[in-house]
Protein backbone atom coordinates (compact mmCIF):
# COMPACT_ATOMS: atom_id res chain seq x y z
CA UNK A 1 0.00 0.00 0.00
CA UNK A 2 1.15 3.43 -0.88
CA UNK A 3 1.24 5.80 1.84
CA UNK A 4 1.22 8.63 -0.88
CA UNK A 5 -1.71 7.47 -2.98
CA UNK A 6 -3.65 7.02 0.95
CA UNK A 7 -2.52 10.58 2.07
CA UNK A 8 -4.21 12.17 -1.53
CA UNK A 9 -7.13 10.78 -1.29
CA UNK A 10 -7.31 11.52 2.42
CA UNK A 11 -6.85 15.08 1.86
CA UNK A 12 -9.09 15.21 -1.00
CA UNK A 13 -11.97 13.69 1.34
CA UNK A 14 -11.39 15.86 4.43
CA UNK A 15 -11.88 19.20 1.40
CA UNK A 16 -14.98 17.71 0.13
CA UNK A 17 -16.59 17.13 3.89
CA UNK A 18 -15.29 20.54 5.09
CA UNK A 19 -16.78 22.26 1.75
CA UNK A 20 -19.95 20.16 1.90
CA UNK A 21 -20.60 21.89 5.47
CA UNK A 22 -20.94 18.62 6.85
CA UNK A 23 -17.99 19.37 9.36
CA UNK A 24 -19.38 22.27 10.20
CA UNK A 25 -22.59 21.31 10.90
CA UNK A 26 -21.53 18.49 13.64
CA UNK A 27 -19.82 20.49 14.71
CA UNK A 28 -22.23 23.47 15.46
CA UNK A 29 -24.19 19.76 16.47
CA UNK A 30 -21.66 18.88 19.15
CA UNK A 31 -20.83 22.27 20.08
CA UNK A 32 -24.39 23.04 21.04
CA UNK A 33 -24.94 19.44 22.50
CA UNK A 34 -22.32 20.10 24.88
CA UNK A 35 -23.81 23.64 26.05
CA UNK A 36 -27.22 22.36 25.96
CA UNK A 37 -26.73 19.46 28.13
CA UNK A 38 -23.86 21.13 30.79
CA UNK A 39 -26.69 24.32 31.38
CA UNK A 40 -29.95 22.55 31.39
CA UNK A 41 -28.83 19.36 32.76
CA UNK A 42 -29.62 20.17 36.17
CA UNK A 43 -33.22 21.49 35.25
CA UNK A 44 -34.98 18.63 36.57
CA UNK A 45 -33.67 19.72 40.10
CA UNK A 46 -34.80 23.06 39.48
CA UNK A 47 -31.08 24.52 38.58
CA UNK A 48 -30.21 25.89 35.91
CA UNK A 49 -26.50 27.06 34.99
CA UNK A 50 -23.66 25.30 33.90
CA UNK A 51 -22.49 22.04 35.52
CA UNK A 52 -19.12 20.23 36.28
CA UNK A 53 -17.32 18.09 33.58
CA UNK A 54 -18.39 14.80 35.35
CA UNK A 55 -21.80 15.45 34.94
CA UNK A 56 -21.84 16.86 31.70
CA UNK A 57 -19.71 14.02 30.25
CA UNK A 58 -21.84 11.21 31.80
CA UNK A 59 -25.15 12.69 30.33
CA UNK A 60 -23.03 14.07 27.32
CA UNK A 61 -22.15 9.82 26.75
CA UNK A 62 -25.34 8.61 26.42
CA UNK A 63 -26.33 10.96 23.54
CA UNK A 64 -23.11 10.32 21.50
CA UNK A 65 -23.44 6.60 21.80
CA UNK A 66 -26.41 7.32 19.48
CA UNK A 67 -25.55 10.64 17.69
CA UNK A 68 -21.51 9.38 16.34
CA UNK A 69 -22.36 6.12 14.63
CA UNK A 70 -25.65 8.04 12.86
CA UNK A 71 -22.83 10.70 11.86
CA UNK A 72 -20.02 8.23 10.59
CA UNK A 73 -22.55 5.87 8.70
CA UNK A 74 -24.03 8.19 6.87
CA UNK A 75 -20.59 10.52 6.07
CA UNK A 76 -19.58 7.04 4.96
CA UNK A 77 -22.15 5.55 2.84
CA UNK A 78 -22.51 9.47 1.04
CA UNK A 79 -18.88 8.93 0.24
CA UNK A 80 -18.44 5.74 -0.33
CA UNK A 81 -21.18 5.64 -2.69
CA UNK A 82 -20.21 9.03 -4.84
CA UNK A 83 -22.37 7.66 -7.80
CA UNK A 84 -20.60 8.41 -11.61
CA UNK A 85 -17.50 9.91 -9.25
CA UNK A 86 -14.96 6.53 -9.07
CA UNK A 87 -14.78 5.18 -12.49
CA UNK A 88 -11.74 7.38 -13.06
CA UNK A 89 -10.30 7.34 -9.95
CA UNK A 90 -9.93 3.14 -9.77
CA UNK A 91 -8.80 3.39 -13.18
CA UNK A 92 -5.86 5.26 -11.82
CA UNK A 93 -2.72 2.92 -10.81
CA UNK A 94 -3.63 2.80 -7.22
CA UNK A 95 -5.30 -0.40 -5.07
CA UNK A 96 -8.80 -0.57 -4.14
CA UNK A 97 -7.52 -0.81 -0.49
CA UNK A 98 -5.44 2.06 -1.49
CA UNK A 99 -8.80 4.08 -2.37
CA UNK A 100 -10.54 2.53 0.95
CA UNK A 101 -7.97 3.55 3.35
CA UNK A 102 -7.60 7.28 1.64
CA UNK A 103 -11.88 7.60 2.31
CA UNK A 104 -11.87 6.15 5.47
CA UNK A 105 -9.21 8.23 6.90
CA UNK A 106 -9.96 11.43 4.98
CA UNK A 107 -13.63 11.27 6.92
CA UNK A 108 -11.92 10.17 10.30
CA UNK A 109 -10.13 13.67 9.90
CA UNK A 110 -13.44 15.63 9.26
CA UNK A 111 -14.82 13.58 12.09
CA UNK A 112 -11.68 14.25 14.11
CA UNK A 113 -11.99 18.62 12.77
CA UNK A 114 -15.92 18.36 13.68
CA UNK A 115 -15.42 16.97 17.55
CA UNK A 116 -12.26 18.91 18.05
CA UNK A 117 -14.11 22.29 17.86
CA UNK A 118 -17.23 21.51 18.62
CA UNK A 119 -16.60 19.51 21.73
CA UNK A 120 -13.40 21.98 22.54
CA UNK A 121 -15.55 24.72 22.03
CA UNK A 122 -18.28 23.90 24.40
CA UNK A 123 -15.52 22.58 26.96
CA UNK A 124 -13.68 25.97 27.02
CA UNK A 125 -16.92 27.28 27.47
CA UNK A 126 -18.05 25.17 30.65
CA UNK A 127 -14.22 25.20 32.10
CA UNK A 128 -14.80 29.11 32.11
CA UNK A 129 -18.27 28.93 33.44
CA UNK A 130 -18.31 25.97 36.17
CA UNK A 131 -15.30 23.81 38.30
CA UNK A 132 -12.90 22.66 35.77
CA UNK A 133 -11.22 20.57 38.49
CA UNK A 134 -12.33 17.38 37.15
CA UNK A 135 -12.42 17.79 33.49
CA UNK A 136 -10.18 14.27 33.00
CA UNK A 137 -12.71 12.49 32.07
CA UNK A 138 -13.87 14.74 29.25
CA UNK A 139 -11.17 14.37 27.09
CA UNK A 140 -11.44 10.03 27.29
CA UNK A 141 -14.81 11.03 26.27
CA UNK A 142 -13.74 12.35 23.22
CA UNK A 143 -11.33 9.99 22.32
CA UNK A 144 -13.93 7.32 22.92
CA UNK A 145 -16.36 9.22 20.61
CA UNK A 146 -14.08 9.78 18.04
CA UNK A 147 -12.87 5.60 18.09
CA UNK A 148 -16.32 4.96 18.11
CA UNK A 149 -16.85 7.24 15.21
CA UNK A 150 -13.70 4.86 13.12
CA UNK A 151 -15.86 1.73 14.08
CA UNK A 152 -18.70 2.97 12.66
CA UNK A 153 -17.09 4.31 9.11
CA UNK A 154 -15.36 1.13 8.63
CA UNK A 155 -19.06 -0.71 8.81
CA UNK A 156 -20.33 1.80 6.59
CA UNK A 157 -17.42 1.15 4.10
CA UNK A 158 -18.64 -2.89 4.65
CA UNK A 159 -22.34 -1.94 4.39
CA UNK A 160 -21.13 0.62 0.98
CA UNK A 161 -19.75 -1.80 -0.53
CA UNK A 162 -22.03 -5.06 0.33
CA UNK A 163 -25.06 -2.87 -1.20
CA UNK A 164 -23.21 -1.15 -4.21
CA UNK A 165 -26.11 1.17 -4.42
CA UNK A 166 -26.54 4.72 -2.33
CA UNK A 167 -30.26 4.17 -1.26
CA UNK A 168 -29.88 0.22 0.00
CA UNK A 169 -27.14 1.15 1.51
CA UNK A 170 -28.57 3.92 3.12
CA UNK A 171 -31.31 1.79 4.70
CA UNK A 172 -29.00 -1.11 5.51
CA UNK A 173 -26.77 1.74 7.45
CA UNK A 174 -29.94 2.79 9.41
CA UNK A 175 -30.85 -0.96 10.08
CA UNK A 176 -26.75 -1.27 11.42
CA UNK A 177 -27.56 1.88 13.83
CA UNK A 178 -30.91 -0.02 14.84
CA UNK A 179 -29.44 -2.57 15.55
CA UNK A 180 -26.57 -1.99 17.44
CA UNK A 181 -28.29 1.18 19.29
CA UNK A 182 -31.58 -0.48 20.55
CA UNK A 183 -32.05 -3.85 19.55
CA UNK A 184 -28.71 -6.06 20.63
CA UNK A 185 -29.13 -4.75 24.17
CA UNK A 186 -32.70 -5.93 24.35
CA UNK A 187 -31.69 -9.09 22.40
CA UNK A 188 -29.12 -9.71 24.91
CA UNK A 189 -30.86 -9.53 27.53
CA UNK A 190 -33.66 -11.37 26.32
CA UNK A 191 -31.28 -14.51 25.40
CA UNK A 192 -29.83 -14.24 29.11
CA UNK A 193 -33.26 -14.79 30.32
CA UNK A 194 -32.63 -18.26 28.95
CA UNK A 195 -30.07 -19.51 31.26
CA UNK A 196 -28.97 -19.87 34.68
CA UNK A 197 -27.39 -16.50 37.02
CA UNK A 198 -23.67 -17.39 36.46
CA UNK A 199 -24.37 -18.70 32.79
CA UNK A 200 -26.45 -15.55 32.01
CA UNK A 201 -23.67 -12.96 33.63
CA UNK A 202 -21.34 -14.69 31.54
CA UNK A 203 -23.15 -14.69 28.22
CA UNK A 204 -23.96 -10.62 29.23
CA UNK A 205 -19.56 -10.28 29.50
CA UNK A 206 -19.16 -11.75 26.70
CA UNK A 207 -21.36 -10.29 24.48
CA UNK A 208 -20.05 -6.85 25.23
CA UNK A 209 -17.99 -7.55 22.91
CA UNK A 210 -20.03 -8.27 20.29
CA UNK A 211 -21.25 -4.10 20.49
CA UNK A 212 -19.13 -1.58 19.61
CA UNK A 213 -21.41 0.71 20.86
CA UNK A 214 -21.51 -1.16 24.68
CA UNK A 215 -17.89 -1.25 24.48
CA UNK A 216 -17.53 2.27 24.65
CA UNK A 217 -20.70 3.23 26.93
CA UNK A 218 -18.52 0.70 29.24
CA UNK A 219 -14.97 2.16 28.35
CA UNK A 220 -16.90 5.55 28.85
CA UNK A 221 -18.32 4.77 32.34
CA UNK A 222 -15.34 3.39 33.68
CA UNK A 223 -13.17 6.27 32.69
CA UNK A 224 -15.33 8.67 34.46
CA UNK A 225 -16.68 7.12 37.20
CA UNK A 226 -14.83 3.50 38.10
CA UNK A 227 -16.35 0.34 38.35
CA UNK A 228 -18.53 0.99 41.60
CA UNK A 229 -21.36 2.75 39.13
CA UNK A 230 -22.22 -0.93 38.08
CA UNK A 231 -22.72 -1.92 41.35
CA UNK A 232 -22.47 -5.89 42.01
CA UNK A 233 -22.74 -6.65 38.24
CA UNK A 234 -20.02 -4.03 37.41
CA UNK A 235 -17.46 -6.13 40.17
CA UNK A 236 -18.29 -9.17 38.22
CA UNK A 237 -17.93 -7.63 35.00
CA UNK A 238 -14.11 -5.75 36.48
CA UNK A 239 -13.55 -9.16 37.71
CA UNK A 240 -13.71 -10.34 34.16
CA UNK A 241 -11.75 -7.54 32.56
CA UNK A 242 -9.11 -7.62 34.85
CA UNK A 243 -9.54 -4.27 36.23
CA UNK A 244 -10.09 -0.99 35.32
CA UNK A 245 -7.24 0.28 33.43
CA UNK A 246 -6.92 -3.48 32.48
CA UNK A 247 -10.13 -3.23 31.23
CA UNK A 248 -10.51 -0.34 29.14
CA UNK A 249 -7.58 -1.35 27.40
CA UNK A 250 -8.89 -4.26 26.24
CA UNK A 251 -11.71 -2.54 25.40
CA UNK A 252 -9.87 -0.14 23.23
CA UNK A 253 -7.97 -2.92 21.51
CA UNK A 254 -11.35 -5.00 20.73
CA UNK A 255 -12.46 -1.48 19.35
CA UNK A 256 -9.63 -1.52 16.97
CA UNK A 257 -10.61 -5.22 15.95
CA UNK A 258 -14.44 -3.79 15.14
CA UNK A 259 -12.36 -1.26 12.87
CA UNK A 260 -9.82 -3.68 11.35
CA UNK A 261 -12.22 -6.68 10.45
CA UNK A 262 -14.90 -4.84 8.40
CA UNK A 263 -12.44 -2.73 7.04
CA UNK A 264 -10.60 -5.86 5.39
CA UNK A 265 -13.66 -7.87 4.07
CA UNK A 266 -14.54 -4.72 2.73
CA UNK A 267 -10.87 -4.48 0.59
CA UNK A 268 -11.49 -8.17 -0.34
CA UNK A 269 -15.52 -8.01 -1.36
CA UNK A 270 -14.06 -4.73 -3.72
CA UNK A 271 -11.36 -6.43 -5.19
CA UNK A 272 -13.65 -8.91 -6.68
CA UNK A 273 -16.16 -6.10 -7.81
CA UNK A 274 -17.11 -4.24 -11.31
CA UNK A 275 -16.53 -0.53 -10.58
CA UNK B 1 0.22 -2.60 -27.68
CA UNK B 2 -2.90 -4.05 -25.99
CA UNK B 3 -4.09 -7.65 -26.94
CA UNK B 4 -7.37 -9.39 -25.95
CA UNK B 5 -7.78 -12.83 -26.42
CA UNK B 6 -10.92 -14.69 -25.82
CA UNK B 7 -12.56 -12.11 -23.71
CA UNK B 8 -15.66 -12.90 -21.68
CA UNK B 9 -17.56 -11.55 -19.55
CA UNK B 10 -20.97 -12.40 -17.83
CA UNK B 11 -23.01 -11.05 -15.40
CA UNK B 12 -25.57 -13.03 -13.76
CA UNK B 13 -26.18 -15.22 -16.80
CA UNK B 14 -26.01 -12.16 -19.09
CA UNK B 15 -23.36 -12.43 -21.61
CA UNK B 16 -22.44 -8.74 -21.82
CA UNK B 17 -19.02 -10.19 -23.86
CA UNK B 18 -18.26 -13.25 -25.94
CA UNK B 19 -15.10 -14.63 -26.81
CA UNK B 20 -13.75 -11.81 -28.42
CA UNK B 21 -10.11 -11.09 -29.55
CA UNK B 22 -8.18 -8.22 -31.47
CA UNK B 23 -5.34 -6.65 -30.57
CA UNK B 24 -4.75 -2.56 -30.72
CA UNK B 25 -0.83 -2.16 -32.43
CA UNK B 26 0.92 1.07 -31.03
CA UNK B 27 -0.14 4.59 -32.37
CA UNK B 28 -2.96 3.06 -33.70
CA UNK B 29 -6.50 4.98 -33.32
CA UNK B 30 -9.16 2.31 -33.04
CA UNK B 31 -12.95 2.69 -32.78
CA UNK B 32 -15.14 0.20 -31.05
CA UNK B 33 -18.47 0.27 -32.85
CA UNK B 34 -21.76 -1.31 -31.82
CA UNK B 35 -25.34 -0.57 -30.57
CA UNK B 36 -26.18 -0.15 -27.15
CA UNK B 37 -25.73 -3.71 -25.16
CA UNK B 38 -23.12 -4.44 -27.25
CA UNK B 39 -20.24 -4.59 -24.85
CA UNK B 40 -18.14 -2.04 -26.16
CA UNK B 41 -17.98 -0.37 -22.78
CA UNK B 42 -17.52 -3.47 -21.08
CA UNK B 43 -14.39 -4.10 -22.98
CA UNK B 44 -13.13 -0.57 -21.98
CA UNK B 45 -14.00 -1.64 -18.30
CA UNK B 46 -12.02 -4.96 -18.68
CA UNK B 47 -9.29 -3.16 -20.11
CA UNK B 48 -9.06 -0.45 -17.48
CA UNK B 49 -8.84 -2.76 -14.93
CA UNK B 50 -12.65 -1.96 -13.40
CA UNK B 51 -14.37 -4.92 -14.34
CA UNK B 52 -13.21 -8.23 -14.27
CA UNK B 53 -13.15 -10.68 -17.19
CA UNK B 54 -14.71 -13.90 -16.70
CA UNK B 55 -12.49 -15.60 -18.92
CA UNK B 56 -9.93 -14.52 -21.52
CA UNK B 57 -6.61 -12.83 -21.16
CA UNK B 58 -5.75 -9.14 -21.58
CA UNK B 59 -2.30 -7.73 -22.19
CA UNK B 60 -1.44 -3.88 -21.85
CA UNK B 61 1.73 -2.62 -23.04
CA UNK B 62 3.27 -6.22 -22.44
CA UNK B 63 1.89 -6.46 -18.94
CA UNK B 64 -0.87 -9.26 -18.02
CA UNK B 65 -3.49 -6.72 -17.03
CA UNK B 66 -5.30 -9.28 -14.58
CA UNK B 67 -2.13 -10.13 -12.86
CA UNK B 68 -0.88 -7.36 -12.43
CA UNK B 69 -4.04 -4.54 -12.71
CA UNK B 70 -1.74 -1.66 -11.11
CA UNK B 71 1.00 -1.54 -13.18
CA UNK B 72 -1.34 -2.00 -16.56
CA UNK B 73 -3.29 0.95 -15.67
CA UNK B 74 0.27 3.00 -14.83
CA UNK B 75 0.39 2.52 -18.95
CA UNK B 76 -3.27 3.95 -19.39
CA UNK B 77 -5.64 6.77 -19.19
CA UNK B 78 -9.17 5.93 -19.05
CA UNK B 79 -12.16 8.73 -20.11
CA UNK B 80 -15.53 7.31 -18.61
CA UNK B 81 -19.00 7.69 -20.16
CA UNK B 82 -19.80 9.45 -17.36
CA UNK B 83 -17.37 11.35 -15.70
CA UNK B 84 -18.43 12.57 -12.11
CA UNK B 85 -16.43 14.57 -9.84
CA UNK B 86 -16.96 16.25 -6.93
CA UNK B 87 -19.17 19.52 -7.26
CA UNK B 88 -17.26 21.78 -4.69
CA UNK B 89 -13.96 21.11 -6.11
CA UNK B 90 -12.85 23.52 -9.01
CA UNK B 91 -11.27 21.93 -11.75
CA UNK B 92 -7.76 22.98 -11.28
CA UNK B 93 -8.24 20.72 -7.99
CA UNK B 94 -9.56 17.65 -9.62
CA UNK B 95 -6.53 17.71 -11.71
CA UNK B 96 -4.28 18.17 -8.99
CA UNK B 97 -5.79 15.34 -7.21
CA UNK B 98 -5.14 12.77 -10.27
CA UNK B 99 -1.62 14.84 -10.43
CA UNK B 100 -0.99 13.56 -7.15
CA UNK B 101 -2.29 10.33 -7.41
CA UNK B 102 -0.08 9.84 -10.22
CA UNK B 103 2.68 11.06 -8.18
CA UNK B 104 3.45 13.54 -11.55
CA UNK B 105 5.03 17.29 -11.38
CA UNK B 106 2.57 19.83 -10.90
CA UNK B 107 3.71 21.85 -14.12
CA UNK B 108 1.62 18.74 -15.75
CA UNK B 109 -1.29 20.64 -15.10
CA UNK B 110 -0.37 23.69 -16.91
CA UNK B 111 0.63 21.62 -19.59
CA UNK B 112 -2.55 20.10 -20.20
CA UNK B 113 -3.89 23.37 -19.78
CA UNK B 114 -2.15 25.53 -21.74
CA UNK B 115 -0.11 23.07 -24.01
CA UNK B 116 -2.91 21.61 -26.35
CA UNK B 117 -5.01 22.18 -29.35
CA UNK B 118 -8.25 21.47 -27.30
CA UNK B 119 -9.36 24.65 -25.20
CA UNK B 120 -9.40 23.23 -21.80
CA UNK B 121 -8.31 27.02 -20.76
CA UNK B 122 -11.16 29.36 -19.30
CA UNK B 123 -12.78 27.40 -16.41
CA UNK B 124 -10.00 25.80 -14.36
CA UNK B 125 -10.64 28.20 -11.38
CA UNK B 126 -14.47 27.18 -11.60
CA UNK B 127 -15.98 24.71 -9.29
CA UNK B 128 -17.44 21.29 -11.05
CA UNK B 129 -20.90 23.03 -10.03
CA UNK B 130 -20.55 25.46 -12.32
CA UNK B 131 -19.45 23.40 -15.06
CA UNK B 132 -21.90 22.09 -18.42
CA UNK B 133 -21.70 18.34 -19.07
CA UNK B 134 -19.85 19.13 -22.02
CA UNK B 135 -17.50 21.13 -19.55
CA UNK B 136 -17.04 18.06 -17.37
CA UNK B 137 -16.51 15.59 -20.48
CA UNK B 138 -13.40 18.47 -21.01
CA UNK B 139 -12.43 18.55 -17.37
CA UNK B 140 -12.60 14.82 -17.96
CA UNK B 141 -10.28 14.63 -20.89
CA UNK B 142 -7.59 16.49 -18.98
CA UNK B 143 -7.57 14.32 -16.32
CA UNK B 144 -7.07 11.37 -19.05
CA UNK B 145 -4.31 13.39 -20.72
CA UNK B 146 -2.60 14.32 -17.51
CA UNK B 147 -0.53 11.70 -17.20
CA UNK B 148 0.50 11.51 -20.95
CA UNK B 149 0.36 7.48 -21.02
CA UNK B 150 0.96 5.84 -24.03
CA UNK B 151 -2.39 4.29 -24.09
CA UNK B 152 -5.80 6.43 -23.62
CA UNK B 153 -9.14 4.67 -23.19
CA UNK B 154 -11.91 6.90 -24.32
CA UNK B 155 -15.87 5.86 -23.63
CA UNK B 156 -18.08 7.60 -25.47
CA UNK B 157 -16.06 10.85 -25.62
CA UNK B 158 -18.62 13.38 -27.43
CA UNK B 159 -21.07 12.30 -26.07
CA UNK B 160 -22.01 15.45 -23.74
CA UNK B 161 -20.04 17.99 -26.18
CA UNK B 162 -21.58 20.49 -28.34
CA UNK B 163 -20.67 20.83 -31.95
CA UNK B 164 -17.30 23.52 -31.19
CA UNK B 165 -16.60 21.05 -28.17
CA UNK B 166 -17.07 17.75 -31.05
CA UNK B 167 -14.84 19.40 -33.52
CA UNK B 168 -12.18 20.56 -31.12
CA UNK B 169 -12.08 17.14 -29.77
CA UNK B 170 -11.45 15.80 -33.04
CA UNK B 171 -8.13 17.86 -33.52
CA UNK B 172 -7.42 16.89 -30.07
CA UNK B 173 -7.37 13.56 -30.89
CA UNK B 174 -5.45 13.96 -34.67
CA UNK B 175 -2.85 15.89 -32.52
CA UNK B 176 -2.52 12.78 -30.06
CA UNK B 177 -2.57 10.36 -32.95
CA UNK B 178 0.31 12.32 -34.34
CA UNK B 179 2.10 11.48 -30.84
CA UNK B 180 1.63 8.06 -32.15
CA UNK B 181 -0.12 7.44 -29.10
CA UNK B 182 -2.63 4.26 -28.91
CA UNK B 183 -6.16 5.57 -28.47
CA UNK B 184 -9.09 2.96 -28.24
CA UNK B 185 -12.44 4.84 -27.94
CA UNK B 186 -16.25 3.64 -28.10
CA UNK B 187 -18.58 5.87 -30.12
CA UNK B 188 -22.05 5.97 -31.95
CA UNK B 189 -20.94 8.83 -34.19
CA UNK B 190 -19.78 7.30 -37.51
CA UNK B 191 -18.76 10.67 -38.39
CA UNK B 192 -15.86 10.34 -35.75
CA UNK B 193 -15.21 6.88 -36.26
CA UNK B 194 -14.64 7.79 -40.12
CA UNK B 195 -12.35 10.65 -39.45
CA UNK B 196 -10.11 9.24 -36.28
CA UNK B 197 -9.79 5.60 -36.81
CA UNK B 198 -7.37 3.70 -38.32
CA UNK B 199 -9.58 -0.10 -37.86
CA UNK B 200 -12.96 -0.29 -36.22
CA UNK B 201 -14.25 -3.33 -34.32
CA UNK B 202 -17.92 -3.93 -34.87
CA UNK B 203 -19.62 -5.61 -31.95
CA UNK B 204 -23.43 -6.77 -31.77
CA UNK B 205 -24.64 -8.70 -28.27
CA UNK B 206 -21.24 -8.80 -27.06
CA UNK B 207 -19.39 -10.72 -30.13
CA UNK B 208 -17.15 -9.58 -32.55
CA UNK B 209 -18.81 -9.35 -35.91
CA UNK B 210 -16.13 -7.59 -38.05
CA UNK B 211 -12.86 -6.27 -37.50
CA UNK B 212 -11.76 -3.78 -40.63
CA UNK B 213 -9.54 -1.37 -41.74
CA UNK B 214 -11.21 1.87 -42.12
CA UNK B 215 -9.74 2.20 -45.44
CA UNK B 216 -11.85 -1.53 -45.68
CA UNK B 217 -14.97 0.25 -44.57
CA UNK B 218 -14.95 2.51 -46.98
CA UNK B 219 -14.57 0.71 -49.55
CA UNK B 220 -17.50 -1.37 -48.88
CA UNK B 221 -19.55 1.88 -49.12
CA UNK B 222 -18.10 3.09 -52.61
CA UNK B 223 -18.49 -0.92 -53.31
CA UNK B 224 -22.29 -0.77 -52.56
CA UNK B 225 -23.41 2.84 -52.99
CA UNK B 226 -23.92 2.71 -49.18
CA UNK B 227 -23.32 5.09 -46.33
CA UNK B 228 -21.10 4.18 -43.65
CA UNK B 229 -23.98 4.11 -41.51
CA UNK B 230 -25.67 1.73 -44.13
CA UNK B 231 -22.76 -0.79 -44.34
CA UNK B 232 -22.78 -0.68 -40.33
CA UNK B 233 -26.81 -1.49 -40.07
CA UNK B 234 -25.60 -4.26 -42.74
CA UNK B 235 -23.09 -6.20 -40.05
CA UNK B 236 -25.89 -5.28 -37.10
CA UNK B 237 -28.72 -6.98 -38.80
CA UNK B 238 -26.33 -9.57 -40.33
CA UNK B 239 -25.96 -10.35 -36.59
Amino acid sequence: MEISSVITIARQELTVAIRNKWTIIFASAFGALVLVISYFGTMTAGEIGFQGFNRTTASLLSLALYLIPLVALMMGTQSFLNEGGDEMLYSQPISRGEVLAGKILGLFAAIMVATFVGFGIGGLIIATQADAGDFIGYPVFVALSLILSLVFLSLSILVAVACGRKAKAYGVSLLVWFFFVIFYDLLVLGGSLLFNERTANQFIFVSLFGNPVDMVRVAGLLSLRGGEIFGAAGAALLKFLGGEAQGITILVISLGVWVIVPFLISIRLLRTQDI
Amino acid sequence: MIDIRNLTKRFNGFTAVDDVSFEVRKGETFALLGPNGSGKSTILKCLAGLSQPTGGQITVNGIDALKNPRASRGSLSFLPQRVGFHDCLTAHEVLDFFCRLRNLPASRIDTVLHGSEFDFNGFSHKQVSELSGGMRQKLGLAVACLPDAPILLLDEPTVSLDPAGAIGFRHFLKALKEKEKTIVFTSHVLADVDMLADRVAVLVDGKLVALETIEALRQKTRDRHQTLEEVYLDYAKAN
